[in-house]
């Protein structure tokens, strides 16, 4: 039995995922933009979080709001909504990150419709201040979500929803522990359709999904492997399920990455035993940060040295989509950094989709012959 | 494996395909075609046409390995390798001194860092974009109706080279048409394009550091008028060897003696 082939068809057609699960519960369906959202408040209210990533289908439409420097994500989730591919969803949220995002909201607002809620996070998340004004933001995210969606979020409601994306994390943080010890374990390219499928899943089904697939994957007797390179990629997220295929007819392995659709989302967890909004408060004042906010000078190279280091990576790979400035503006010191330890890099500019496979395989194989 | 042997490369790019035959540390023998449309065939033809020169059968070819971007349809080599190892491999093989490398071929153009053992450092290559490569002078050189071999000596005879600010290939071509509606000097203009390519490809050399000497390698190094460009923009003497179109194919039959 393939025990990816449910999490293949959600990752293919997230959004007929979402149109069934609201036939059968009933519930509303919110999207949301980016790895800041608090998806346990979305959870305990009865909702279904949709992590909205573009469907790479040609832009059209978004272009008359947009204009073409604005990332491939962006314009690419627009086109969706303004197609109407979105149309299951009640309402949507943005987390006020990038620019774009936020330029994102103001659009939707006045052209998509549905609910809609700006989570105005601080800039700087690793002051004092930045805990109160986090826990205020969350309180009238609260109060956002109970008038437009017409429920109360209980304190009980809110801490099952904190243990249930806890559940899910931890299952995603196997599978990445797995893969660090066993490269072999699991192809790239299915631990991509997990985790497409966990951002768009009910929270309780995939905590389930995830512990059942992690315990087959881990009873299985390793195979004896080839030596292989081991590779962190760092960047915005990948939407680009090929690059793993890629990389590893060339020899290569991913063992760790940080994107805002893999490591960052699901690494560390939300105290379960605190005040629930505080908990969650405290999550994202202690996680890596991604460009967009603030924690420390070198907060996030330094992080990327000590994972190369701490799983044994042989050489990392930036993948930023192409005019995400935020990540443009930290590559050139978290390279430098790299390059003071010694650690082989390779820059690769992506469109929201893959689009010069040829390219992207010489330069992988390249740089796979090189390390 | 002993060095005796007969190894060979072959480097099918975008625009041409190239052999090259090695014995005992010795190019015995190189050769350029076309590529056309089936990279597959131009692989087998060149691998031939280079036999025939050298007046070698198959048999006696001990370990091939195949470069380029047409390197993995080429079925009878035993590896294929990427054209920046391979180019690393041949640049150092023509002269141990070379430290950068700068390769501009049909399709990209790459510049490669090479550490004291001649290994790959790092290296930086164009986007999908057919700026500062073969192609772009391809397209200017319809635009300008002369002939492509034409293009090098034609711009050292230019008075000064036309401004062109665009560095995307449709962009300058418009701006090339431009120029020549204004009644410029067709001299001026290939000049002008020379050094456009040369900003480019330059700019691109220094993400990955340039260290002395350096040294050109793949068909555009054909054309004298980049070569100075590039040297004036990089404020440094160019490295350019005569088999510098094959670089990539003599690097290729190197690495095959080490399989």
């Amino acid at each position: 039995m393939d025990h990816f082939q449910r999490f293949r068809e959600i990752s293919a057609n997230p959004g007929r995922y979402a149109e069934e699960w609201k036939k059968k519960t009933g519930g509303k369906v919110v999207g949301h933009l980016c790895s800041y959202t608090p998806v346990e408040l979305i959870v305990a209210a009865g909702a279904l979080p949709f992590r909205i990533l573009s469907s790479g289908a040609q832009i059209a439409q978004a272009d008359g709001y947009l204009q073409a420097y604005c990332c491939g994500l962006v314009r690419g989730v627009l086109e969706d909504a303004l197609a109407g591919r979105l149309a299951f969803l009640d309402g949507t949220v943005f987390p006020h990150t990038c620019d774009t995002i936020q330029r994102l909201s103001d659009i939707w607002r006045m052209n998509i419709g549905g609910f809609h809620a700006d989570v105005i996070l601080p800039v700087k998340l690793d002051t004092e201040s930045a805990a109160e004004y986090m826990l205020a933001v969350l309180q009238r995210f609260k109060a956002d979500l109970e008038a437009g969606l017409g429920v109360t979020l209980s304190e009980a409601a809110l801490g099952e929803a904190i243990r249930i994306c806890n559940r899910g994390r931890k299952g995603l943080e196997r599978l990445y522990a797995l893969r660090r010890k066993r490269p072999d374990a699991i192809a790239g390219s299915d631990l991509h359709a997990v985790f497409r499928a966990a951002l768009v899943m009910d929270r309780a089904e995939l905590a389930d999904a995830l512990e059942k697939l992690a315990d087959m994957l881990e009873s299985r007797a390793p195979q004896a492997a080839p030596p292989v390179k081991r590779l962190v990629l760092s960047g915005g997220l990948c939407s680009m399920p090929d690059i793993y295929q890629v990389v590893e007819s060339s020899g290569g392995r991913v063992v760790w990455d940080d994107f805002c659709t893999g490591a960052r989302y699901f690494e560390g967890l939300v105290d379960e035993n605190g005040a629930p909004l505080a908990a969650i408060a405290q999550r994202y004042r202690q996680r890596v940060v991604c460009p967009a906010k603030h924690a420390g000078i070198h907060n996030r190279g330094q992080y990327l040295v000590d994972k190369v280091k701490s799983y044994q990576a042989d050489g990392v790979i930036f993948l930023l989509l192409k005019f995400c400035d935020p990540h443009a503006f930290d590559y050139p010191y978290m390279k430098a950094m790299l390059d003071k330890e010694n650690i082989p890099s390779m820059l690769f500019e992506i469109e929201d989709q893959i689009s010069s496979e040829g390219q992207l395989r010489t330069r992988c194989e390249a740089f796979l012959e090189m390390l | 494996m002993a060095k005796d042997i007969i190894t060979a490369g072959i480097d099918v790019g975008s625009i041409s395909a190239k052999a090259a035959l090695l014995q005992h540390d010795r190019i015995v023998a190189t050769h350029v075609i076309l590529t056309g449309y089936n990279s597959q065939n131009a692989g087998r033809q060149v691998f031939d046409l280079v036999l025939q020169q050298a007046g070698l059968d198959a048999g006696k070819v001990a370990k091939i390995v195949a470069t380029g971007y047409g390197r993995n349809s080429i079925a009878f080599a035993h590896k294929a390798v990427t054209e920046i190892t391979c180019h690393a491999a041949g640049a150092y093989f023509l002269d141990r001194r070379v430290r950068t490398i700068i390769d501009i071929g049909g399709q990209d153009s790459k510049a490669i860092a090479l550490d004291d053992s001649g290994k790959v450092k790092d290296f930086a290559m164009n986007d999908k974009c057919a700026a500062g490569t073969g192609r772009f002078l391809e397209v200017m050189a319809r635009a300008l109706e002369v002939d492509l071999d034409a293009f090098g000596a034609m711009s050292l005879t230019a008075g000064q080279a036309a401004s062109i600010s665009s560095l995307c290939t449709v962009f300058a071509e418009s701006e090339v048409i431009s120029l020549i509606a204004r009644g410029e000097q067709r001299p001026n203009i290939i000049a002008g394009i020379h050094a456009s390519i040369a900003s480019r490809v330059v700019s691109m050399a220094k993400r990955v550091g340039v260290r002395a000497p350096v040294m050109m390698t793949g068909g555009v190094s054909k054309n004298i008028g980049v070569v100075k460009a590039l040297e004036e923009k990089l404020g440094a003497n160019l490295i350019v060897s005569d088999r510098a179109q094959v670089t990539g194919a003599i690097g290729a039959a190197i690495i095959a003696v080490g399989l």
